[in-house]
Order: structure tokens, then sequence, then C-alpha cells
């Protein structure tokens, strides 16, 4: 039986460039936070400003919403570490569309956010015990993740098309992901207590409508607010990943450094 | 009508890369099917956007091209599947050399069987044993050239292309590799090879094209470049006493007559006693020039005839081509020779 093309891409993503340590590291960092920054701060933070639960029940769904920058960054460095070794150009030279090459790394993303939605869900498990998912639930926070995974993997993906240098494209990967992550609601709740300004910032990141859409799926409150919340998510991944095509349609093919 | 023994044709084809600025022009030419065609050319002369537009990685923006009977500009996926690629830049995995290669023709669907059977034979043939189990940067520049071309041959395809495949091998991986490859061509395979080292084109190319600021300016087999740009022999002679000026002067007027193209001497310590040129009838000129010695009371204290050699062809070409025609040659180099406008010879 022939593989598609697009599967061929995606076995070879994670044989090529995924090597344990790094995997380790990107699941492993964020496991370690719900148990150490979980355990630690529901000692100290009361459940009242948590929506009445732990703080690590809080936390957990963040850190399930996080993975979609997870795997928006693995599709990012990919194309990345691809176009530096002239890999994008010696696969394009062979029997692959650039559709097919991009579709690859879309699907690389979302197995590895969804890998990691798994890895969280377990890590978190013997904190929160089991949430009372419902079928919608769970669909829904496969959808959410994917959803921001697409927005992280064609915002980093157009990145790399334009970036000539390797210094750049990581400097501002990281810079962004730490903004992403600290002005979201994948470690706080915005409360009334919330600077507005801060509170602006908060709802113009895609990473908050994400973890907030989680923890609702995880408590059993899905609402119209979340429909919302997914339709700006869907908008922002559509236009992220038409930023994608759209660089890979101009981008100059030849190695860079 | 794209002919069956043709596996590559090409009219007026063109690439620029901004509006009036043209990295390739007007290129004309062919490739059978069996046969090893070289693009030499100086660097930036568009030997590599030659290799990306004929492998579909640059789209054409002028002229035509069949590649293996399909049109280049709609052949896509299809066309891309029965070519092979050795780009010039680096192009590596992370994993380790063996991985390499098997992974590459598991991406090109070769079944899992014939990529390891392939796979032991690449590693051999290219002597990549030792480096089987070593991830790439941990290999030295040979080893990663000679990887990259055995990746290339994993899979199975009706024209390869080579851009300068042995840049930084030693004579014998060299030898070894254009060896190999000459056997595959006498097998059927088509072969376009770019290269620096002109030698190794003389040694497998049945024919060589030559660009120059994106133009080809030859296309023949390398014997017939040598003798319609090189003339076929040098002559460098050596006399035994200093040739006064006017002596000198009268020498070279009259090989000049004679059609020989007169060549600089490279080291002017001996500029004074030696007189270098090329013509296609050199030895018709040995023995006037050995009465023209008599006459003048000279003796010869070396005479040396050498073959003319690609490299001197080129050299002679290109330089022409960039307008130095009228100054000396080099000894050792061929005849400076300016060819028609806009013309290419050798192409039919």
């Amino acid at each position: 039986m022939r593989i598609p093309p697009v599967l061929r891409l995606v076995v070879r993503n994670f044989a090529s460039n995924l090597d344990p340590l790094t995997v380790i590291i990107r699941f492993g960092q964020p496991a370690v936070t719900i148990v150490v920054l979980g355990t630690m701060f529901s000692s100290i933070i009361s459940s009242s400003v948590t929506g009445g639960s732990s703080y690590t029940s809080f936390l957990v769904p963040g850190m399930i919403a996080f993975q979609m920058i997870t795997g928006g960054v693995v599709s990012g460095n990919l194309f990345w570490l691809d176009r530096r070794w002239a890999m994008v150009e010696q696969i394009f030279s062979g029997p692959f569309l650039r559709s097919e090459y991009l579709g690859g790394l879309v699907l690389t993303t979302l197995l590895f956010s969804l890998v990691g939605v798994g890895v969280m869900m377990l890590v978190g498990l013997p904190f929160i015990g089991l949430p009372s998912l419902s079928l919608l639930g769970v669909g829904t926070v496969l959808l959410t993740v994917a959803l921001g995974s697409v927005f992280f993997a064609g915002l980093l993906i157009a990145l790399g098309t334009r970036l000539r240098s390797a210094n750049a494209y990581f400097t501002i990967q990281s810079f962004l992901q730490l903004f992403v992550i600290f002005l979201s609601t994948v470690y706080y709740p915005i409360t009334p207590r919330t600077p507005k300004v801060l509170a602006a910032v908060f709802y113009g990141n895609p990473l908050t409508y994400a973890a907030d859409t989680i923890r609702d799926a995880f408590a059993g409150t899905l609402g119209g607010g979340d429909l919302v919340s997914l339709g700006i998510l869907a908008l922002l991944a559509a236009a992220a990943f038409a930023a994608a095509i759209w660089g890979f349609r101009a981008m100059d093919l030849g190695p860079i450094q | 009508m794209p002919s069956d023994t043709m596996a590559l044709e090409t009219r007026d084809l063109g690439y620029s890369y901004a509006p009036g600025r043209f990295a390739v022009r007007h290129l004309s030419l062919n490739l059978r099917r069996g046969e090893v065609l070289g693009l030499l050319g100086r660097n930036g002369a568009g030997k590599t956007t030659t290799v990306r537009l004929l492998t579909t990685l640059l789209p054409p923006t002028e002229g035509t091209a069949t590649v293996l009977g399909q049109d280049l500009r709609t052949g896509g996926r299809d066309l891309r599947a029965r070519l092979g690629v050795v780009l010039q830049s680096e192009s590596l995995d992370f994993v380790t050399v063996e991985k390499n290669l098997t992974l590459y023709a598991f991406l090109w669907g070769v079944a899992r069987e014939t990529a390891k059977t392939r796979a032991e034979e690449m590693i051999e043939l290219f002597e990549l044993e030792q480096a089987r189990r070593r991830k790439p940067w941990a290999l030295s520049g040979g080893e990663r050239r000679r990887f990259q071309v055995a990746r290339e041959l994993m899979h199975d395809m009706e024209i390869l292309f080579l851009d300068e495949p042995t840049v930084g091998l030693d004579a014998i991986a060299r030898r070894r590799i254009l060896r190999y490859l000459r056997e595959r061509a006498r097998g059927g395979l088509s072969i376009v090879f770019t290269t620096h080292i002109l030698h190794e084109a003389d040694m497998l190319c049945d024919r060589i094209a030559v660009l120059h600021t994106g133009r080809l300016i030859a296309l023949d087999t390398a014997d017939a470049l040598k003798q319609k740009h090189g003339g076929a022999r040098e002559v460098s002679v050596t006399f035994d006493s200093v040739l006064a000026p006017g002596l000198r002067g009268e020498l070279t007027q009259a090989l000049a007559s004679r059609g020989a193209l007169l060549l600089e001497p490279e080291d002017p310590d001996t500029a004074a006693t030696k007189v270098a040129f090329r013509a296609s009838a050199a030895e018709e000129l040995l023995p006037w020039l050995s009465h023209w010695a008599q006459t003048h009371a000279l003796g010869f204290e070396r005479l040396a005839v050498e073959e003319a050699t690609l490299e001197g062809v080129f050299l002679g070409m290109v330089g022409g081509a960039d307008g130095e025609e009228n100054a000396p040659a080099k000894v050792g180099d061929p005849a400076n020779r300016t060819l028609p406008p806009g013309g290419v010879e050798g192409l039919t």
C-alpha cells in the first residue's frame, strides 16, 4: 500500500527532527509546572480566586491550552531547520507539493499537540481526579487545541518564510512564547480586580480564549461565549494559515543562515 | 515535438529575478537519454539557476522546456517523481547517515526491503561505513557530500541533476563517484552535471555546455570544444640565448601570419628566452621554427608540445566572452576566441 505523500512527510518530520530530549523537555516542562506550581500554589491561593476548585484544577486546563503553543513551536522550528539545512528545497525537488509539505507540518503540529493534551491529562489526573467531561466537552477541548495549534504553527511558519536569520527567528519565537503565555489566563484568571489594560491585552491573546473554553469544558459549563471563543480562534487560525501559505508562495527556496 | 530519445529539450528558456534582470536567458539545449551533459561556467554564470529551472524549483519566466516528454511548467509532481537532484547546498536531516538514507527512500515511497538493500549498497559504494551511525554534524565535508549523492541514489529516476557533487572530495572518492555515474549513464540514466573541476567534466561528460553570464556560449563534446576553441597543440620554446626585441617581433609576426596564437609566458624570468604559441597544426610549424632558429644562430634549450586542455579551452572562452580576447593568453591557456553575437557553437 502506498502511503500518501502528506503522511510520509509527517513520519519524516517525527523521525528526523524530534529527538527524544526535545520531546521530553517540550512535554516535561508543562508537566512539572502542573506538579510543582500546582501543588505549591494550591496551598496559598484561595479556591475562591480559581472558581471554587484547587489551583491545580485551574492550572491543568491552562496547561492543556498551552499545548497549542508547544505544537505550533515544534512545527515552526521544524520548518526553520528544514530551511536552514536546505531540506525544504530538497523535498520540493521531489514528488511533493508545497501544500503537502505545509499539510505535513500542520498534521505534525496537531499530533504533537494532541499527544501533549493526553500527557497533561495523565499528569493532572492524580491531582484533580477524572474531570466530568461530556463528549461535547472532549470535542471542544480537542477542537480548541487544534485551532490554536494551527494558529501558532501558521504564525511561526509565516515568520520562518520571511526571516533569514536564525538568531532573529529564535529570539522572536522565544519572546512571543513568553509573552503569549504570561499575558493569558493560563496561569491566572481575569478577575474584577485585574487592571483594565491588562485584561484588554489578555483578551487580545488567543491563548486566553483557548484556556477559558477548555476550563468551561472541564467544568461542564460550555455556553455561547465559548462558541464565540471558538469562532475567534478559528478566524485567527485561518488568518495565520493564510499568512503561512502566502509566505510559502513568495518564499525563496534557497538556503538561509 | 519531443523526441523519444531526448530526455530534455529547452528552447530560449530564461529566468529573470527582477524586471530586465536575467539569471539565465535564451537557453536552448538538449539532453539525450543515457547522456551525461556537463554544465560549466564561472560562479554566477547561471548553472545552479539552470538546474533549479529544469527541476521545477524555479518557474521559467520565458521560453519552453520539455523534460521526459512533459512540459516543464505543468509537469509538477509527476515530473519531479522521475528526477533526482543533488543540490549545491548541503541538505541534511538530523539522524544518522544510515537512517537518513532509509528515511529519504521512505519519503520517495521506496519499499522498505529495497531501501535497506540500497542503503547498504550506497554505504559501501560511497565509503560511508565509518560514518553509518554518525549524525550529519559529525561528518567531514567530504563525507557529507558523498552522503548527499548516495542519498539521492536511493530512489529510481530517469534524469539525475548533480550540482557540484564532488566539491570537497578527495581524488579517489571523486573518481569512484564519476565511474559509478558513468556506469549508470550506460544503463540509460541521463545526467546533468555541474562542476568547476574541468578535468572531471572531460572525464565524465558526453557533451559540455558552457554558460557565461546566464547565456549558453557553447555546447559540444569536449574534443570538439578543444578543437574549435583551443587548437590542438600548445608549443613552448625556450631558446639558448635571449631574443633581441627586434628578433622577437619578427618571430611573433611570422608565427601569427602562419595561424598561431601567441601566448604570454607565465614566468617573467624566462620571458626573454621563451616563446609560446598555440596552433591547430603545431607540428607543421616546428620545421619552419627550427629553420628560423638556425638562420638566426639560435638553438633550442627546450621544446615542449602539449595537448590543449578543457580547462584552457574554458578559460579562453570565458575570458573571450568577458572581452579579454585581445589580451595575450597565458601559457597553458588555449586561444581566446569570441563567439558570433548570441551564437552557440556546436548546437545542433
